[in-house]
């Protein structure tokens, strides 16, 4: 017990008083009565116990180092995020991964939104088809959130799943798997400007507990609030840094994945301009992966730019009337590339699921 | 509500003297620290400030709902046009902010026209059977115009003089000539909305009053620019989410100048630039195909497929032209960059910068 009383989760004032009447170390506090700390150190009864308590409860714990074995397990028992996007998937590993934060940066109209919506519903997708059986919170700070799009993904979703059904277990689950209840375990707070958002996540580690079934967070966006109301960038870079930690910490504690969307800012370097991710260089260490949607003329193109796990790459998709899928087979003639868009098509587009994305390759 | 005071959030009067003492005084400022700090001003134990923290942010913090409940609120605003609004799933949905950019003359002030009469009309008729806010930047509101669109479009509905009358009271136009009004104006509009009963808010236009004060070849004045769009967003969303109506503002075009060494020559598109294209929900573009036919383009919309519809300006207002099944579908692209035609009929082709 070599610990300073300095140490201690306690009030500035109480702890003054303490180092005022001489105590420096832990070990000199303990054992004594709270009568005595009151008399010697000025303080109240109130105050003596608090003391008392904080000893006891000495805030040094050293969690015991993890192997990487140890690791290693329970990464593989966390399971991913599929995004119903084959190649994505495949780039990332499987899926979202669950435990990390990733962002999602892009143009505007690119699909960022559609993304997140896609992964609300998949992150629903019950176990026995290889999904998570979660719930979703889905933090709202531009008011891009529409229903209509999200009852079109999960429609997409149960029906994909209904035709995987095999055995009696699939299909006592697609009873409960409709639209109705996918849109129940979305959890929707919509934050106006960054104080709410502050406030808000202050508030989700109590709400997580409560809901143990959430597997996803959902902020949507992070630049938008925190590009503007900012004289002062480095108050800004502060509390960014404070979010990030908080986003990590929730993501690994409550087995979540985090995933945060971000807005493009164009920097001019020189004569020349170009489109960055907003929110500064610093905030790009807080995301665990970024991905980056963009547009190469009229195709949409994800880029994985950081990932501890995964090799940069760069996949093809398309967002149709289903969601976020894959993109055409390129052995297409561009020609019929557009056709693509059309609700006609999207039940063609279904067939040609079968090889491509979805749950049932985790199954 | 960030500017809440700590006072009415119910803590106890030492507390906010005390965290008074340090500058804190809204919850804002409260919540900008972090729990050391708040120890440190507040003379708390660790635990006590984050149980403070806590039960500010409880005060402050938007209410969860599922979005099944949402289903329940869920409405859109018919455009009157069946064709759009069949792409739209309903017409402009509500609490989102719908744009309409496009060259001059295309239309942009005519559809807003338009929807106001829309709005006005009762719920029988497909309106929203209330009072409309319209800022006018650029002066092309026309009452006359709005009659006459009414009048053409529901020649039953306004059959009689009281009808126009009551539809053209209802419309409340606001005119703006400056930046610093039309932020005076949002700021300012909540009582307004209340008071007039309105369904719907008309921005026209957005682009014309900010273009017009900030020379963005000055250093700084982008910066001031983007702050003083992004604020105004942030007030129409906030507005369109609490009122749970829709917003409609309009733009302007611009040239976009190919980087250097990019093998895209200059073309015209959406004003406002990347960030503020990221602030609207719905972006339609209005261009022109020939000196009397024009399209609507759908470039950016959450529900939507991009999509390409042909009309005309009649004396009823905006026409599509032909059935439903009529519209054709291309491929998107960027709908900062998406190229606009203008009144020539072909695409401006700037290979020499100017």
């Amino acid at each position: 017990m070599q610990c300073s009383v300095s140490s201690l989760s306690l009030s500035p004032a109480v702890k003054s008083r303490l180092t005022a009447a001489g105590f420096s170390l832990l070990s000199e506090l303990q054992g004594l009565p709270p009568s005595q700390i009151c008399a010697e150190a000025g303080v109240s009864q109130q105050e003596a116990l608090q003391v008392l308590q904080a000893v006891r409860g000495s805030p040094v714990r050293i969690a015991p180092p993890l192997t990487a074995l140890q690791l290693l397990q329970e990464e593989q028992q966390q399971r991913s995020i599929i995004s119903f996007c084959s190649q994505l998937d495949a780039a990332l590993g499987g899926g979202l991964p669950v435990g990390k934060t990733t962002e999602i940066c892009g143009a505007p109209g690119v699909g960022k939104t559609q993304l997140c919506l896609q992964l609300a519903v998949d992150v629903q997708v019950p176990v026995c088809f290889g999904g998570l059986g979660g719930q979703a919170v889905f933090v709202d700070t531009e008011g891009s959130f529409l229903l209509q799009r999200v009852q079109d993904f999960a429609g997409a979703a149960v029906k994909h799943c209904s035709l995987l059904v095999e055995d009696d277990e699939q299909r006592v689950a697609m009873t409960t798997f409709n639209v109705e209840t996918i849109l129940s375990n979305i959890f929707l707070v919509r934050c106006h400007d960054y104080v709410e958002l502050l406030a808000e996540l202050h508030l989700l580690p109590d709400f997580l507990s409560e809901h143990p079934r959430v597997r996803l967070l959902v902020i949507d966006s992070m630049a938008f609030p925190f590009r503007l109301h900012f004289d002062e960038l480095s108050q800004r870079t502060r509390l960014l840094n404070g979010l990030a930690q908080q986003f990590i910490a929730m993501a690994s504690s409550h087995h979540i994945a985090v995933v945060i969307t971000n807005q493009m800012t164009t920097r001019l370097r020189g004569s020349q301009s170009q489109l960055v991710p907003a929110l500064g260089e610093s905030w790009g260490h807080a995301p665990t992966i970024r991905l980056l949607l963009q547009w190469a003329g009229t195709q949409r193109l994800a880029v994985i730019f950081k990932s501890p796990g995964h090799p940069g790459s760069t996949v093809e998709y398309q967002i149709n009337s289903d969601g976020f899928r894959d993109a055409v087979q390129s052995e297409q003639p561009p020609s019929k590339r557009p056709r693509t868009h059309t609700i006609q098509s999207a039940a063609g587009q279904r067939d040609s699921n079968q090889s491509a994305p979805g749950p049932r390759h985790c199954s | 509500m960030s500017t809440r005071m700590l006072k009415r959030t119910g803590l106890s009067n030492e507390l906010c003297e005390q965290l008074k003492r340090h500058q804190i005084e809204s919850c804002k400022d409260l919540l900008s620290l972090t729990p050391l700090e708040v120890m440190h001003a507040a003379c708390l134990s660790y635990q006590q400030a984050i149980e403070l923290l806590q039960s500010v942010s409880k005060v402050i913090a938007p209410p969860v709902s599922t979005a099944l409940e949402l289903c329940k609120q869920q409405a859109c605003f018919s455009t009157s046009l069946p064709a759009l609004d069949k792409l739209l799933r309903g017409g402009l949905p509500h609490g989102t902010i719908t744009e309409v950019t496009g060259p001059s003359g295309c239309g942009k002030t005519q559809i807003c026209l338009m929807l106001s009469v829309l709005a006005t009309l009762p719920k029988s008729e497909g309106g929203l059977d209330s009072g409309v806010i319209y800022i006018d930047t650029e002066c092309a509101f026309s009452a006359e115009r709005l009659v006459e669109i009414a009048q053409s479009r529901f020649p039953d509905y306004f059959n009689c003089r009281e009808r126009v009358l009551h539809m053209a009271g209802r419309v409340l136009l606001c005119r703006e000539l400056t930046c610093q009004d039309v932020l005076n104006r949002l700021d300012r509009i909540e009582e307004d909305i209340i008071s007039s009963g309105a369904g719907l808010i008309i921005l026209d236009s957005v682009a014309s009053v900010v273009r017009k004060e900030f020379d963005t070849t000055l250093p700084g004045n982008l910066m001031h620019r983007s702050d003083l769009l992004g604020h105004e967003a942030s007030t129409l969303k906030y507005l369109a989410h609490q009122f749970n109506i829709p917003v409609v503002l309009t733009n302007q075009i611009t040239t976009h100048l190919g980087g250097q060494g990019s093998e895209d020559a200059g073309f015209v598109t959406a004003a406002l630039g990347n960030t503020w294209s990221h602030s609207v929900n719905t972006r339609l573009i209005l261009q022109y195909v020939d000196s009397h036919q024009r399209q609507i383009l759908i470039a950016k919309s959450p529900v939507a497929p991009f999509a390409v519809l042909n009309y005309t300006i009649e004396k009823q207002g905006i026409c599509i032209d032909g059935d439903d099944s009529q519209e054709t579908l291309y491929e998107g692209t960027d709908p900062g960059l998406q190229p606009i035609r203008v009144q020539t009929g072909f695409t401006y082709n700037l290979t020499t910068p100017i």
